[in-house]
């Protein structure tokens, strides 16, 4: 086979192999572009755009946050005025309705009581307190209407109040515990010792007869004894709160439990109630804080 | 021995003839990529002009191709089947025939190759695809094809070899 060699340039071999060329070159390229072509340009165009894009939906959203940011400030002062007015409503709604609130939990809590002392028991409702006054006391709303006597207990589920002093056709007085002419038979829970209550006013009273032998610690609970035909065995009167030796017998301090100056509604033992009932709140001790891990 | 190169229109003729014989055989793709191969490796490669040999290649391809509707982008074979056949014709100048087993050999290389090239270039063209068993009946035939085209070509009856 005899082979003349073609040279390169604008003769007849030369057009034939710029032509297989791109023949070449133009397959390869169209295999190159793969299946959709038209993604390639569709990619390149979408790259360009992406700048004018990326600001076009910017300031779209700046219009729409504006927008909707007026109308949420419209609609947020509109809720907050209403909520406001309902507010508003709401508290004189339960600044009304908190007394009777008030008296229901208490009646709650003294229907509570009463299941618990299997006592005749019978509800009275304070009207008046004349606590501050010097040998003063609660006025309460029943009398001999309800067959009220005096010397009958007065107690609330916190712990006794007292006795009552006298009756009247509608009304009945209340001694307190802490009234300086009060007394109340009394034991301590932990050395049972007895002894008697008398008051010191504000809530405070102090224990009369306990023997300079006996234990007293600060913190112990101070029960009624029974013995004085008030109030039974086992109410919780108070707690010790200070205990000094004295020249014959123990100065023993107590904090009253009862809140005497607020409270609205009482319950009235029976006149000449048993000894011994069952104690419808024996209240836990109230013992000194022990470091973890100690015996 | 040094074994001339047939006569332009003879060649033409016969890949026309292949041409034609690749569109006939669609129904039977397994003897359509014979014919297939047989045009793009052995017809059409022609040393010193790579033009005509390109063109039939390129033709065998699309027509490969548009007669099997398998791809989403046609090209990759008539891609292939150029480079081969150009490929081809250059060894063809380079290495002049010199006997039926050179031949044989040389078509075998190629097949090989083309295989491969066709199947990159399909893959770049439309994705992934299956290779087939084209290639196991194209190789297990080349004697038979082979020596058919070195005898119609290359050692047949010819005004130019008496």
């Amino acid at each position: 086979m005899a082979l003349r060699a073609a040279k390169w340039g604008w003769s007849r071999a030369g057009w034939q192999r710029l032509l297989v060329l791109l023949l070449w070159l133009g397959h390869g390229i169209w295999v190159s572009l793969g299946p959709a072509p038209g993604r390639h340009w569709t990619r390149l165009a979408d790259t360009l755009s992406r700048p004018s894009q990326g600001l076009a939906s910017r300031w779209a959203q700046w219009r729409t946050s504006r927008r909707e940011a007026a109308r949420t400030f419209e609609e947020t002062r509109a809720e907050n005025a209403r909520l406001g007015t309902e507010l508003s409503q709401l508290r004189t709604q339960a600044a009304q309705e908190a007394p009777r609130l008030a008296e229901a939990d208490e009646a709650v809590r003294l229907l509570g009581l009463k299941r618990q002392i299997p006592l005749d028991l019978k509800a009275a409702r304070v009207v008046f307190s004349t606590r501050p006054a010097a040998f003063g006391g609660l006025i309460l709303d029943r009398g001999r209407d309800l067959d009220l006597v005096p010397d009958q207990g007065v107690l609330v589920p916190e712990g006794i109040v007292g006795r009552l002093w006298s009756v009247g056709p509608t009304q009945a007085k209340v001694l307190p515990a802490d009234a300086p002419n009060a007394s109340v038979a009394v034991m301590l829970m932990r050395s049972r010792a007895t002894g008697v209550l008398q008051g010191l006013g504000s809530g405070r009273a102090m224990i009369r007869y306990i023997s300079n032998q006996e234990v007293v610690q600060v913190g112990e609970a101070v029960l009624t004894s029974g013995l004085d035909r008030v109030f039974p065995r086992g109410l919780l009167v108070g707690y010790v709160a200070e205990v000094a030796p004295g020249d014959l017998e123990l100065r023993v301090l107590v904090n009253l439990s009862a809140p005497l100056d607020r409270i609205s509604t009482v319950l009235l033992l029976p006149s000449q109630p048993p000894l011994e009932v069952q104690a419808p709140f024996v209240a836990p001790e109230q013992k000194p804080s022990r470091k973890r891990g100690t015996p | 021995m040094r074994i001339l190169a047939p006569s332009a229109i003879r060649q033409n003729l016969l890949c026309a003839a292949a041409l034609g014989l690749v569109f006939l055989s669609a129904p039977f793709p397994r003897l359509q990529i014979v014919i297939h191969v047989l045009l793009v490796l052995a017809l059409a490669p022609r040393a010193g002009s790579p033009l005509s040999g390109a063109l039939w290649a390129g033709a065998a391809g699309w027509a490969l191709e548009g007669s099997l509707r398998l791809y989403p982008h046609l090209g990759g074979t008539a891609w292939a089947d150029m480079t081969l056949t150009l490929l081809a014709g250059w060894m063809a100048g380079r290495w002049p025939l010199e006997g039926v087993k050179s031949w044989l050999a040389r078509l075998a290389g190629l097949l090989v190759a083309h295989t491969l090239l066709v199947h990159l270039a399909v893959r770049l063209a439309s994705g992934p695809h299956a290779w087939g068993f084209g290639w196991l009946w194209s190789l297990l035939s080349l004697p038979v094809w082979g020596w058919a085209v070195w005898r119609l070509m290359y050692t047949g009856p010819s005004p130019r070899l008496g």
